[in-house]
């Protein structure tokens, strides 16, 4: 008699699923990967800088970028689950900055007057939504791979958007707008500072002191906010609520999903306005922090927020992902390519190195995953 | 005998110039497994589909509970309690079983769709309605691609009849299975069977499974019914030649001979 057959230890098909501990249910999340690499890169940028990245100054200018780039891959993040690609957000940014950029210097459209940050903002949201919704539109009536709709507008976009700047501007960038932040609290919002009590608290504690023994650094860049309250609020929607449900059962199988109720079209239009969105926060950010436009800013940023996603354990066919792994994710990609401004004895090229090792890494751990979850197919 | 569940009467369904069902009479009764027998291309998938609301017939009448309907769409179908289990299941791999049993019908509080899931609530109803139906899954948290082929029938059947399917449709639920699994889903038929209330349609292309479990048969060939009845008053009629669409078993012995 086999061991397994000995009486009343009668095996079922469910004693076949493999239960571990608490750590190996842990790596089996889907960020995992993401937290080991941010670890490590944290641990090696910290000990190459000799601490300076991590000093006030550095903290400040890592999480800058690393804000910049966690708000765009939570918005690729959420719409890879769902089955799809945004190769226009790059474009997107250029034209949400250009737009906001030169209603503030050239008025409103439609002869409407004077802009304030207010309303050159919601008037450039609004445009920006529209075409999220446009381009989700086309995608899910075409039924044309987003891929291809998206790279479309990544080139009709960024055209647009130097048409723009030349025919109205003569110049494709502005730069000396007033500095709004310093008069209008939505401005500063954007382009101002947050978390300045941490700050306070590290000069109080002894830190923080710049050369004449002054406090150093005041506060964090606002869009690190924006950042938390983007990636939270996409945290809570995907794993907590019915629209989460939606979206990975769109990504997953698209037709069954379909033919269990879920509203497959809606769910895939949503998910481009959100990422409309984000590239139009990170544009808003940059024009009311820096006071500029350009018709170049942007450029490539949709393939750094689809990279990002993916090392944070979002899988290319959708159906599976993290928003936590998009966090760690951000930080892993924000640290490295800031890198070379705190280990001057490198080249700043290596960031693009690094990115297609852990890109390619990922690619085949996800790949793993979900080899493991499909039971191989 | 009580009014059938449902009723076709001399459906007819043409695609362009092919006619798939010729004049279908079909009686679906609660409590019943219904077994629908035929060659490939009998026209028993057809038929489903007219029932499921897929396809509309392009002459005769369905009756609900006596009632005449016309179903536009599946939609219409679920809603008059018709709960088809397609061979793919629908069911989503990746996602977790409670997560595929609610999908599309999750249970929320706050405002939609950014209500907030009832995950206890979905879990333990998920729990409880496969117990039902035999299966205790130990984790509703579990990616249903780890589930075996049975488990995952038995799923989406819970899951039909939770959402207020009367009648089931199986269309081959076991031809993709191996022989043990095969024999889960035969279960699992049987003890939907034993609550009463709910009739199962059943295709098969296997005589000794439909033997197994189904009350009641109906034999298509090239689009009509060739024969149909209780299992009693099938006993001592030959099944097999029935199945086969009418052809002689001898024939065909005779006929491979002489290749
Ligand atoms: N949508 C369709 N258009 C044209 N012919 C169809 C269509 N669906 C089924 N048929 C034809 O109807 C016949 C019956 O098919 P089907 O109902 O799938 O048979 P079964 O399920 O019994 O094997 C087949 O000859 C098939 O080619
Ligand atoms: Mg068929």
């Amino acid at each position: 008699m086999s061991e397994a057959s000995q009486p009343g230890t009668k095996r079922t098909e469910s004693d076949r699923l493999k239960k571990g501990g608490t750590f190996s249910s842990l790596m089996r999340r889907p960020e995992a990967g993401a937290f080991l690499v941010m670890i490590v890169v944290i641990a090696a940028i910290a000990f190459a800088s000799e601490g300076n990245a991590f000093n006030p100054l550095g903290l400040k200018n890592n999480l800058s970028v690393i804000a910049q780039f966690g708000i765009i891959a939570t918005g690729a993040c959420l719409l890879m689950i769902a089955g799809d690609f945004d190769l226009s957000i790059g474009s997107m940014i250029g034209f949400a900055g250009m737009s906001m950029a030169m209603m503030l210097k050239w008025g409103l459209p439609f002869g409407l007057g004077e802009a304030t940050p207010v309303t050159a903002f919601f008037f450039t949201l609004v445009m920006t939504l529209a075409l999220g919704w446009l381009i989700g539109t086309i995608v899910v009536k075409s039924k044309l791979s987003s891929f291809i709709v998206t790279l479309a507008f990544l080139f009709f976009l960024r055209g647009l958007t130097e048409v723009c700047f030349r025919v109205i501007n003569s110049s494709t960038q502005i730069s000396g707008l007033p500095d709004y932040k310093e008069q209008s609290w939505f401005a500063y919002m954007f382009g101002g500072e947050a978390f300045g009590f941490v700050y306070d608290i590290w000069f109080w504690l002894g830190g923080n002191l710049n050369r004449a023994g002054n406090q150093w650094v005041t506060g964090l860049d606002a869009r690190v906010v924006w950042w938390l309250l983007v990636a939270a609020l996409a945290y809570v929607v995907l794993s907590r609520t019915q629209a989460g449900n939606w979206i990975f059962a769109t990504g997953d199988n698209r037709e069954s999903a379909r033919a269990n109720g879920v509203p497959v079209d809606k769910t895939r239009v949503s998910l481009f306005m959100f990422t409309a969105f984000c590239a139009t926060l990170f544009a808003a950010c940059q024009v009311f922090d820096t006071n500029t436009a350009d018709a170049a800013k942007g450029n490539l940023k949709e393939l750094e927020a689809i990279a990002i996603a993916v090392v944070g354990g979002t899988l290319m066919t959708g159906g599976f992902g993290s928003v936590i792994g998009v966090v760690f994710g951000a930080i892993t990609f924000g640290l490295v390519a800031n890198a070379v401004f705190f280990i001057p004895a490198i080249d700043g090229s290596y960031y693009r190195v690094f990115v297609g090792v852990v890109l390619l890494t990922a690619v085949f751990l996800n790949e793993s995953v979900r080899k493991r979850i499909t039971g191989g197919l | 005998m009580a009014e059938p569940l449902i009723r076709a009467e001399k459906l007819v369904k043409r695609f362009g110039p092919f006619t798939a069902l010729n004049g279908i009479d079909l009686e679906i009764y609660r409590g019943e497994v219904h077994a629908l027998l035929g060659d490939n291309g009998a026209g028993k998938s057809t038929l489903i589909k007219v029932l499921a609301g897929v396809h509309q017939p392009t002459e005769g009448q369905l009756y609900v509970e006596g009632k005449p309907v016309t179903f536009q769409s599946p939609r219409d179908a679920t809603e008059a309690g018709i709960g088809t289990v397609y061979q793919d299941l629908a069911l989503n791999p990746l996602m977790s079983v409670t997560r595929n049993f609610f999908m599309g019908r999750e249970l929320t509080t706050g405002p939609q769709p950014f209500g907030l899931l009832k995950m206890d609530e979905m879990d333990r109803i998920t729990h409880d309605e496969m117990v039902k139906i035999g299966i205790d899954i130990s984790d509703p948290g579990q990616a249903v691609g780890t589930m075996s082929g049975g488990q995952r029938q038995t799923l989406a059947i819970a899951r039909a009849i939770h959402f207020g399917a009367k009648v089931l449709i199986l269309d081959e639920p076991t031809s993709a299975l191996g022989q043990k699994q095969q024999m889960e889903v035969l279960k699992t038929i049987a003890r939907v069977r034993a609550r009463g209330d709910i009739a199962i349609i059943f295709i098969t292309h296997n005589e000794v499974h439909s033997n197994l479990v189904a009350d009641r048969f109906t034999f298509l060939a090239l689009g009509e019914v060739i024969g149909k009845g209780t299992k009693e008053e099938l006993k001592g009629k030959d099944i097999r030649h029935l199945m086969a669409g009418g052809v002689e078993m001898a024939d065909l012995e005779q006929e491979i001979a002489a290749i």
